[in-house]
């Protein structure tokens, strides 16, 4: 670090909100042509310190200096203008908007007052090409998944002419050679004289792709270590972070009954242009066992949830014990017993602009501790999200904040939270530990398993693929919506597993 | 693309006047595709189609607009004073400067405040019907030929161009009653005749805006603040400006189409909008947020307002349901085809009732035809829903550095 210059100093910096200090004295270095981590837990202040750097929050206290010279940043024009360059955890994309619409927003290519297309277009394919980053610059994004959307963010950034990138927490919703992918960007930009600034806590691919690692706890900076020179693992950095010892998803024993809770057979769903995105699946899923889908992001896992939940209508046969629900509503199938943890939770599983205890009410609203009979009991259900904020270590000033004030891994525990409440006999659970940190995720996977002990059924959709051998009774892969492998989670490796999900070859 | 969407919009040109003609054949009523009547059906059509343009910029930018009839009661008000006084063309620029006041105050509670959008907009309306009720018991009571409901005359007119050359031989032809060519010939007809300057405006207005919003820098960004404002201020979108921008345009618009009225009838009179304002949000969301198809529904309720208006025979009326009835079946057929199987046989049966109820009535009382565009427009909603494309974050407050 000595012999190469320094692009990015934080010094003293202080962030306070109503109820919470997000960043206490936060102290940072991070040197020029490097990858440098900031790894933390939910609600550690990581996010906020990076919406400080990129202008859009400002700081109580504390100085900025970026290539040795002390700036001040009101707006993300000012950090833009300064060479930073911003991939946000939750993209910022107009999903109405084509990919080159949203690339060029801000700094459009113009000729006589018009926008120049022609010109966007070549400027766009000109640094794609130089990065590896493929994009059709005409589709909308809400036609693109979540790989191809990340790359349109480093795309706007590195179309401003961004040479310090700052990336918040960007593998969370990748597969694993989508994180490849992108590392390997990274190391490209890395040699062509980036600064990348990386915020994650998986500590596992901080190890891997970071030149320095800053951890922060609670808000402040608890130490700097340097994995080239230094000999750090894993859990020494978890212990770093949280004081705890690093946790694993390994599944303890078998506690499968006789009992089926779940039986879908031939269950297709068909989209509006006549393909079919789920093509004539079956399983079973018994009581106590948990059956795990791997798959990439897009290939029906989605459809299938939503089709088992009533939400999209599809054809085949489900089975819920012994009643057949095909065709029951989403309201009947909850009041089975049956609990849904949602991919997407702040479409899905949260009213953002409501408080918490409103929020432990969405989906069980018909039963106590939420309900006395026809009318809604309020009082049962803040008592009831208590409890949950304490059982789950959800990170909150209160619970009358509105959700859109928590983390997202906190927003998070407090769905697990709902939806493991009220005794449910399946869980059907998209990513469940999806952008938790190392401490909470232990305490999620406790829960399921604790209720898998006692009979609970699951169907696991995950995109971390060691939760997925890690809790899973069994593992079927999905390909362009069929069943295409079985996998053993005893045996198989996230490799094999992740090679058998693009098509490539055959799980163990 | 260009190429793609001219053949579009030839294809549903030509799918209209077929449909017209069929039902003018049927019905033997000559009025439905005459010069006259196309003339003032784009004299009704245009306050409703600036409401519907106004409600597009300030939608573009995030900001539902409620508040249209509002603006345009300030618009027609600012006309009728100023034009009394000073002529129409000052009425114009009045009813587009009150209409502007009307647009800034939107802005400020809506943008500014973070007030719920519909409550700040429904607000406005009711401030400025109160507002103009009032002055203008304050200022046209005692003025000559004034009243403490309406204003004295307007000063002066808009010029209006009628060009013989066309209309004249093209009348002739609309009368000889041949399928599709005379009724094409009614329609020409009636875009040279009787052309108000405002109505040209109006048209030049729709043809800037499409440029503006979808071919300029400025229009990305207008249109980043209502997709997504958070992106667009991470990128360092002024999205606060951008907004009051669009809102006052908006104002501006709406201010001109009340105006319009004013001048259309030549004073102002209170509840001379009657509920434009709405109709042209009705026309805006017809047209999925664009100009074009704003623009056709403006056209469609300004026709069936003049039929209403025209209808001597009370024939026109009964005319409306078969053209109605004709336009049911064709979406409908459209549908079975596309596989949406209960909507299109809805739709079938809808037809069919109402084939019945025209060889089965004399006449239709004309309060029918007042309610047809909304149906329509229903209908619309009803069938096309999912493939309108709103503005994604429309109606949403947007706070700066606020998380979404």
């Amino acid at each position: 670090m000595s012999e190469s210059s320094v692009a990015v100093e934080l010094q003293g910096i202080w962030k306070r909100f109503p109820g919470v200090i997000a960043n206490s004295n936060i102290n940072l270095k991070v040197a020029s042509g490097t990858v440098h981590a900031i790894v933390g837990e939910n609600g550690a202040g990581k996010s906020t310190l990076m919406k400080i750097l990129y202008g859009m929050q400002k700081a109580d206290e504390g100085t900025i200096s970026i290539n040795g010279a002390a700036l001040v940043f009101n707006s993300p024009s000012d950090a833009i203008a300064a060479g930073i360059g911003m991939v946000h955890q939750h993209f910022m994309l107009a999903d109405n908007f084509t990919v080159l619409e949203n690339i060029i927003l801000g700094s459009e290519p113009k000729s006589g007052g018009k926008l120049d297309f022609v010109k966007a277009r070549k400027l766009i394919s000109e640094i794609a090409a130089e990065n590896g980053l493929a994009v059709n610059p005409d589709v909308l994004v809400s036609e693109l998944g979540v790989g191809d959307r990340q790359r349109i963010e480093i795309l706007k950034v590195l179309y401003r002419g961004a040479n310090i990138l700052i990336l918040d927490e960007p593998t969370a919703v990748l597969v694993p050679h989508e994180v490849e992918e992108l590392f390997n960007t990274l190391r490209d930009l890395k040699k062509q004289g980036f600064t990348v600034i990386f915020i994650s806590h998986k500590l596992d691919e901080v190890l891997s792709i970071a030149d320095e690692i800053t951890v922060i706890r609670q808000g402040t900076t608890v130490g700097t270590v340097n994995p080239h020179l230094e000999k750090v693992s894993a859990r020494d950095l978890a212990e770093m972070m949280v004081g705890n010892e690093l946790p694993t998803p390994a599944s303890v024993g078998n506690t499968i009954q006789d009992q089926v809770v779940l039986t879908v057979e031939n269950l297709s769903v068909i989209a509006t242009g006549g393909k079919a995105i789920v093509d004539g699946v079956s399983f079973k899923i018994r009581a106590g066992e948990i059956l795990g889908i791997a798959g990439v992001e897009g290939n029906g896992q989605a459809e299938i949830l939503n089709a088992l939940m009533g939400i999209e209508s599809a054809t085949g046969k489900v089975m819920f014990q012994d009643e057949d629900i095909s065709k029951k509503s989403t309201r009947h199938r909850r009041d089975l017993g049956i609990g849904f943890i949602p991919e997407d939770r702040q479409r899905q599983a949260l009213l953002l602009e409501a408080p918490l205890w409103e929020n432990r009410m969405l989906g069980h609203q018909t039963k106590a501790p939420n309900a006395k009979g026809f009318w809604l009991n309020p009082r049962g259900a803040k008592a009831d999200t208590k409890r949950i904020v304490a059982e789950y270590d959800v990170r909150t000033p209160s619970i009358d904040v509105n959700a859109s004030a928590l983390s997202g891994g906190n927003q998070q525990k407090l769905i697990v939270g709902r939806e493991m409440s009220n005794d449910p006999k399946l869980l059907i659970a998209a990513h469940p530990t999806r952008g938790v940190d190392v401490g909470a995720q232990a305490a999620i996977w406790d829960h399921i398993r604790n209720a898998r002990q006692a009979g609970l059924a699951v169907l696991l959709i995950s995109a971390d693929l060691d939760e997925l051998i890690g809790l899973s009774d069994s593992i079927k892969v999905l390909l362009r919506g069929k069943f295409v492998a079985d996998a053993d989670p005893a045996t198989v490796t996230p490799q094999e597993l992740g090679t058998a999900m693009t098509g490539a070859g055959r799980a163990a | 693309m260009t190429y793609l969407k001219s053949r579009r919009f030839i294809a549903s040109a030509f799918t209209a006047i077929t449909m017209l003609s069929i039902t003018r054949t049927i019905t033997g009523n000559g009025d439905l595709t005459s010069t006259v009547t196309i003339a003032q059906a784009l004299v009704f059509a245009s306050p409703i189609a600036l409401a519907g343009l106004a409600g597009i910029w300030a939608e573009r930018a995030g900001v539902i607009n409620i508040g249209l009839e509002g603006m345009m009661i300030l618009g027609t008000f600012g006309a009728g004073w100023a034009g009394w006084q000073w002529g129409a063309w000052a009425g114009v620029l009045a009813g587009i400067i009150f209409g502007a006041i009307g647009g800034f105050l939107l802005a400020v509670a809506a943008v500014t405040f973070g007030v719920d959008q519909i409550i700040a907009g429904t607000a406005l309306n009711l401030l400025a019907l109160g507002t103009t009720k009032f002055l203008a018991i304050l200022l046209f009571t005692n003025a000559p030929g004034g009243g403490q409901a309406q204003s004295p005359p307007i000063k002066g007119e808009i010029p209006v161009f009628t060009l013989d050359s066309i209309v004249v031989p093209l009348t002739a032809l609309h009368e000889k009653e041949i399928f599709f060519v005379s009724d094409l010939a009614g329609l020409v007809a009636g875009l040279f005749y009787n052309m108000s300057l405002l109505t040209i405006i109006t048209l030049l207005l729709f043809i800037m805006t499409s440029y503006l919003l979808w071919k300029t820098a400025f229009g990305l960004r207008l249109r980043s603040a209502g997709e997504n404002p958070w992106a667009a201020d991470s990128l360092g979108v002024k999205v606060v400006q951008y907004k009051y921008a669009a809102v006052v345009f908006s104002g501006m618009l709406a201010g001109l189409g009340g105006a319009y009225l004013s001048i259309a009838s030549t004073i102002y009179r209170n509840g001379n909008t009657a509920g434009r304002g709405y109709i042209g949000l009705a026309t805006m969301i017809f047209g999925d947020w664009r100009p074009g198809g704003t623009a056709a529904g403006a056209v469609m309720f300004g026709y069936i307002d003049t039929l209403r208006l025209i209808d001597t025979g009370n024939q026109n009326v009964k005319g409306l349901i078969l053209l109605g009835s004709i336009i049911l079946f064709a979406i409908g057929a459209w549908m079975l085809r596309s596989s949406r199987r209960n909507t299109a046989i809805g739709f079938l049966l809808l037809g069919a009732v109402m084939v019945g109820a025209y060889f089965s009535a004399t006449s239709f009382p004309p309060e029918v035809a007042q309610v047809a565009p909304y149906i329509t427009t229903l209908l619309v909603l009803a069938t096309a829903s999912q493939n309108l494309r709103p503005p994604a974050a429309d109606g949403v407050p947007y706070r700066k550095g606020e998380d979404h």
